[in-house]
């Protein structure tokens, strides 16, 4: 398995990084007043069911760019569903005018630029790419 | 040009990250095209026989949604449907004013949850089948005119909704292959919808008002007023009950639904009709088996003999085993086998055929 992993790497160095198994963060700015966030809640939040963050403030989620490793991760871990599944659980509520699913709005550092500039927004990035300017609410 | 658009869009939020909240108009949609061959013509299809459908699964949506401010938005949907030539309905038209994050108040065109898979019921993308099983999914229209409020909870790891609605609704009704003039009034019901885990629920009640015009001649309901008060169709009360129960851990999903459709009126015939699925998910391919049925019950004594003599009553039950293939992320193949069983049609005995069929289904 390891030698897997390590052809794996050399062969594609392009995205090895992305390969390279890390820890993913769930973010919001460092303005936001909530501190830690269990899965059941971020889970909500992703899934249009939350719209508000514990501390009753607004919560807006983004998601990353479709195709992403760490989108993909989020979905099976946090909200445990695969990318057909969320399609067409949002397809159910899309064409109903019941919720809208979260924007794709970029990579790592596009979603960390929008989380650091807004408290309303949450969002998921590689832990290698967390700064100062956004708080981790959740990890996985 | 999607990279363009999204950059614009990051560098619009960026530069002013306040107004992050969608406020641009949305664009969704979706397209479902099929074809059917039964291979003979001992039972009736909806827009298929021996000779193929290739018409009636195809059907074309085009939503469009524009947050108004932050508690108004207005949604219209258009659907043009094979099976109506083409000719595209407002499906959904109506403003959503959100009087708290809870509670929704709509009005306008809504769709009638009648179902559980109502709301999304052209949206082939969002179930297995190439359509859903005609034996419960009967009721020969969808939408209604009116009002609605939709009350959300949560409370720990149960959530669901309460929806009420109020309309009316003026429009053809079709009923064992004939078309009617109908007036629904005083249009109202109640749902629940429960979710509690892999597990969710849902408990529906409707009536209407049921007046009926224009019974094309040769339809078993022309002239069956003159047979007495009880086949009046003036707007007594009919009601529809629904239950349904289902199950998903992302492996294995499974539905029943249990309906009932009460007629006020003799001309037309109450029934139950119920239907249990099962689909095992193997990645991005879906297996699934669905046993569905429905009754049609005569009233007792004189009325009885008079709707069986005109021509009134089906019975008939479908296995249908299909496959769903997942082969992008907004698009889905299936192919299905149906085994179609009248044991009653149109007040005589029946008879059985199969139907093939495969589907196309995107969303956008």
């Amino acid at each position: 398995m390891k030698l897997f992993k390590h052809s794996c790497s050399a062969l594609l160095i392009s995205v090895a990084s992305t390969i390279a198994v890390a820890d993913t963060s769930v973010i919001v700015s460092a303005s936001n007043s909530n501190s830690t966030l269990d899965q059941t809640t971020v889970s909500k939040i992703f899934l249009g069911k939350a719209k508000r963050f514990p501390d009753g403030s607004q919560a807006l989620p983004v998601d990353q760019d479709e195709g992403s490793t760490v989108r993909e991760a989020f979905n099976t871990s946090v909200l445990g569903k695969s990318d057909s599944q969320l399609k067409s659980y949002w397809s159910r509520l899309i064409f109903t005018g019941k919720g809208t699913p979260p924007k794709p709005s970029g990579d790592d550092a596009a979603v960390k630029d929008l989380v650091a500039k807004n408290p309303n927004i949450i969002g998921y990035i590689d832990s290698s790419a967390v700064d100062a300017s956004v708080k981790v609410v959740h990890t996985f | 040009m999607k990279k363009l658009a999204l950059s614009a869009c990051i560098a619009a939020s960026v530069a002013a990250p306040l107004t992050f909240a969608d406020d641009d108009l949305r664009i969704n949609g979706f397209l479902s095209v099929g074809a059917s061959m039964a291979d003979s013509n001992d039972a009736h299809f909806d827009g298929s026989d021996n000779q193929g459908g290739f018409k009636n699964d195809n059907v074309l949506g085009l939503q469009f949604s524009k947050q108004i401010n932050d508690s108004t938005s207005a949604t219209g949907q258009l659907v043009s449907r094979g099976a109506d030539d083409y000719s595209t309905e407002a499906a959904w038209a109506f403003v959503t004013y959100a009087a708290t994050d809870d509670l929704d108040v709509r009005m306008g065109r809504l769709r009638i949850p009648f179902f559980y898979y109502s709301d999304f019921l052209e949206v082939g993308y969002a179930y297995n089948w190439v359509r859903p099983p005609s034996e419960v999914y009967r009721l020969p229209f969808s939408s209604v005119d009116g009002i609605d409020l939709t009350q959300r909870f949560s409370s720990g790891d149960i959530d669901g909704s309460v929806q009420l609605y109020y309309g009316r609704y003026n429009g053809d009704f079709k009923y064992d292959g004939f078309t009617y003039g109908a007036d629904f009034r005083n249009f109202t019901g109640i749902t629940l919808n429960t979710n509690m885990g892999n597990f969710g629920s849902r408990l529906s009640y409707h009536q209407a008002e049921l007046i009926i015009n224009d019974a094309p001649a040769g339809s078993p309901v022309a002239g069956i007023g003159t047979f007495g008060p009880d086949f009046q169709m003036t707007g007594q009360t009919t009601t529809f009950v629904e239950a349904a129960l289902t199950y998903d851990n992302g492996t294995s999903s499974m539905i029943a639904e249990w309906t009932q459709l009460d007629y006020g009126t003799a001309a037309f015939l109450d029934d139950t009709a119920w239907l249990v699925a099962y689909a095992h998910r193997l990645g991005d391919i879906s297996l699934h088996a669905t046993y569905s049925e429905q009754k049609d019950e005569y009233e007792s004594g004189a009325n009885g003999a008079i709707q069986k003599a005109v021509g009134l009553g089906v019975e008939e039950s479908s296995i249908i085993l299909g496959m769903r293939w997942d082969y992008d992320s907004s698009t889905a193949l299936k192919f299905e086998a149906q085994y179609n069983d009248e044991t009653m049609y149109a007040g005589v005995d029946g008879d059985s055929a199969m139907l093939y069929s495969v589907a196309v289904d995107v969303v956008f």
